[in-house]
């Protein structure tokens, strides 16, 4: 079975071998075991309450319960920007015109913004290869809805992703070449580790503060503003089913986009229902399709707990849990449990 | 005899002949139409009557040929830059991007757009016949606005400018121009030199982004032009520096050519220009000569042999003073070559 739950101190390992796997592009969890460790004792914090709301980082771990091992991760940032300063291009337009010359110029332009301060950010999404498929990646995404709509007064109304940019084979970004590695000394991948590692007054020493003309750019770098990187394509379709929406910001080194949804137009909150656990003996056949399942969480936010079911577990008023699956949710007969689709439509039968 | 004047409607064909002669150029040049120009004339002429002091002056000379009567060259004054409207630059300047945190600095090159040098007085419109290019009426043309200035010296400011042609390519085109100023009128140096022939160069200038530009974003053919002259101004601008002009830290916001400044009381022809009163010698030996005479419209400027008397006297041939309009006993400014 595979399941949800917060981040564990156990979980480095796992962590550490996942991030070394995933290379770079990944800003946000880079293989270091100190900065990982920083990470899993913030999100221990978080869950149990011992830091201020707003300085939450919410870590969830997708664990195989056969090996008890992570094999994936995803997070929820509370608030960005509160301790340090987020920046983000907005892509917005500058329009040159005069009548008396025929002329009507649009120019599109990228002004340096801190507009998604005090916004919650979805972020870290990391799953090992040999589990990717069978929605699992979908479970791993859309749990997070569950928890923020669960705990909305933790959390800012909009949430947003940041999208990872284009990058060639070799780790070159073509915005960063044109624009960012003018003005930094550096490489795109370690002004990104740099990023990824916390440092970031270096941005705001570094990067220029005054408005960027795109024709002044190349057309390899005009062309990836906006855009994401191939692999990131999937969980780009994921978000915009969700009801994301690019927002006009982009990556201030890859032009990567930004997409954001206010939290009550999530697809996954809007078709959520709650119910009762009913804890049964007899078996459940588990093993279908991911069309033909839903994810239910145990709507607890210390231990917040979420794994996937067969919609036929779906009865009128109550949810049919067989016993192994209720010991991993932590439930017992007459919990409150709430259902979310995993992929299709949620199908809930009608009360008789 | 060459001789530098005051221009005057009769003038504007040959003035528009010459102008047809320079090229395209956005900045300090007359207009192209008959109309504008000879509107521009017109203005010039009450310019030279206007009475108080302070009013913004468009000051349009011609260099003449006072037997054929041929117009060669104008030479133009603008006592306030942009006319009561701004005058736009881009002042090239730096800044610092240092990080404490990773103990590194970088010099950063940024292009503000300014009004700084709006109301400093301008020399403009300098345009002269390619055969005469080599010749002392190249000097007498270009030194004859500052014994203007000298002569009429509480109508201009206490500062000068000139722009200075920039970098342009055999087939027309200006580095800089494409790889700004383009993107956002989405035309080519040539039309938008036609536009601001028929509108102002602050109407284009208008039009230019607001905000500073980074010069590392600018082509490499753009920045190479960044602040250097247009080989053909070359003789020009050799000749006002020797004036006392200096380059400083203005570009022309259209080419990047360089706008050079100076300090009007320190421009070497008002040092060295004195005024003397006229008197007649017979032959024509002597050293050669700025020597004007005359105010408002009938300023008069021109080269000849000269003897100094020991008084405040100064021996000018006779056949000079028919050029000058004067005759013995009037008051001249001369200034040496």
């Amino acid at each position: 079975m595979l399941l949800i739950r917060p981040l564990q101190e156990n979980d480095l390992d796992a962590l550490y071998a996942m991030a070394q796997n995933a290379g770079k592009g990944l800003t946000t969890l880079p293989a270091d075991t100190e900065l990982l460790q920083r990470k899993i004792d913030r999100a221990r914090d978080s869950f149990s309450q011992r830091c201020a709301p707003e300085a939450g980082l919410y870590l969830f771990a997708l664990e195989d319960t056969e090996t008890g091992r992570a094999v994936g991760i995803s997070g929820i940032e509370a608030r960005v920007g509160l301790e340090e300063v987020f920046y983000n291009y907005r892509l917005s337009l500058t329009v040159n015109a005069s009548r008396e010359l025929g002329v009507h110029v649009r120019t599109p332009t990228l002004h340096l913004s801190n507009d998604m301060t005090d916004t919650t950010e979805i972020c870290s999404l990391l799953l090992a290869d040999n589990y990717k498929g069978g929605g699992n990646g979908l479970l791993l995404s859309r749990c997070r809805f569950m928890f923020l709509d669960e705990f909305r007064k933790h959390f800012s109304d909009k949430v947003f992703a940041e999208m990872r940019g284009v990058s060639d084979a070799n780790g070159q970004s073509p915005l960063w070449d044109a624009l960012g590695s003018k003005f930094f000394d550096m490489e795109f991948s370690q002004a990104d580790r740099l990023s990824g590692l916390g440092n970031k007054s270096f941005i705001a020493e570094l990067m220029p503060k005054y408005p960027i003309y795109l024709p002044m750019l190349p057309d390899s770098a005009r062309a990836v503003i906006g855009r994401v990187h191939d692999n990131t394509l999937p969980a780009l379709k994921m978000l915009e089913a969700e009801g994301f929406n690019f927002n006009g910001m982009v990556d201030i080194f890859d032009g990567g986009p930004v997409v954001e949804a206010f939290i009550h137009n999530i697809r996954s909150i809007r078709e959520s229902v709650n119910r009762h656990a009913m804890v049964v003996s007899k078996p459940v056949d588990l093993d279908v399709p991911p069309e033909q399942r839903v994810m239910i969480s145990n709507r607890s936010f210390r231990d917040f707990r979420v794994t996937t079911i067969p919609v036929d577990c779906i009865e009128p008023d109550t949810i049919r849990l067989p016993r192994d699956v209720a010991d991993a949710l932590r439930v017992e007969s007459g919990d409150p449990v709430r259902l979310a689709p995993l992929k299709d439509q949620l199908r809930i039968p009608h009360r008789r | 005899m060459w001789r530098v004047r005051p221009a005057k409607l009769d003038d504007l064909q040959q003035i528009l002949d010459i102008a047809g002669t320079q090229g395209a150029r956005l900045s300090s040049t007359l207009p192209k139409t008959e109309h504008r120009l000879a509107e521009r004339i017109s203005h010039a002429q009450a310019s030279l009557a206007a009475p108080a002091p302070k009013t913004p002056r468009r000051i349009l000379l011609v260099l003449e040929n006072t037997e054929t009567g041929q117009i060669a060259g104008t030479a133009g004054i603008d006592s306030r830059a942009g006319n009561g409207e701004p005058f736009y630059n881009y002042r090239r300047d730096h800044l610092i991007h240092a990080s404490h945190e990773l103990g590194t600095s970088r010099r950063v090159e940024v292009l503000y757009p300014s009004h700084g040098l709006t109301d400093h007085t301008l020399l403009c419109a300098f345009s002269l016949r390619p055969e005469l290019r080599e010749t002392t009426a190249f000097e007498l043309l270009s030194r004859a606005r500052m014994l203007f200035i000298a002569s009429h010296r509480d109508w201009f400011s206490s500062r000068m400018v000139v722009e200075i042609q920039g970098v342009q390519n055999e087939d027309g085109s200006v580095p800089f121009w494409d790889s700004l100023g383009r993107h956002f009128f989405n035309m080519d140096f040539e039309t938008a030199d036609q536009y601001s022939g028929q509108l102002s160069k602050t109407f284009i200038a208008e039009l230019m982004p607001p905000n500073p530009i980074y010069v590392t974003l600018l082509s490499d053919a753009a920045q190479a032009a960044i602040g250097q002259p247009h080989r053909q101004t070359q003789a020009n601008y050799e000749l006002l520096q020797q004036e006392g002009f200096l380059p400083g830290n203005y570009l022309d916001i259209f080419d990047g050519g360089p706008v050079l400044e100076a300090r009007t009381d320190g421009l070497r022809t008002l040092i060295t220009s004195h005024p003397k009163t006229l008197h007649g010698s017979h032959d024509e030996h002597g050293e050669t000569c700025l020597v004007a005479a005359g105010e408002g419209e009938h300023f008069r400027c021109l080269l000849t042999p000269m003897a100094e008397t020991l008084t405040d006297d100064v021996k000018v041939p006779v056949s000079a003073w028919k050029g000058l309009e004067k005759s013995a006993g009037d008051r001249v400014r001369i200034s040496p070559l």
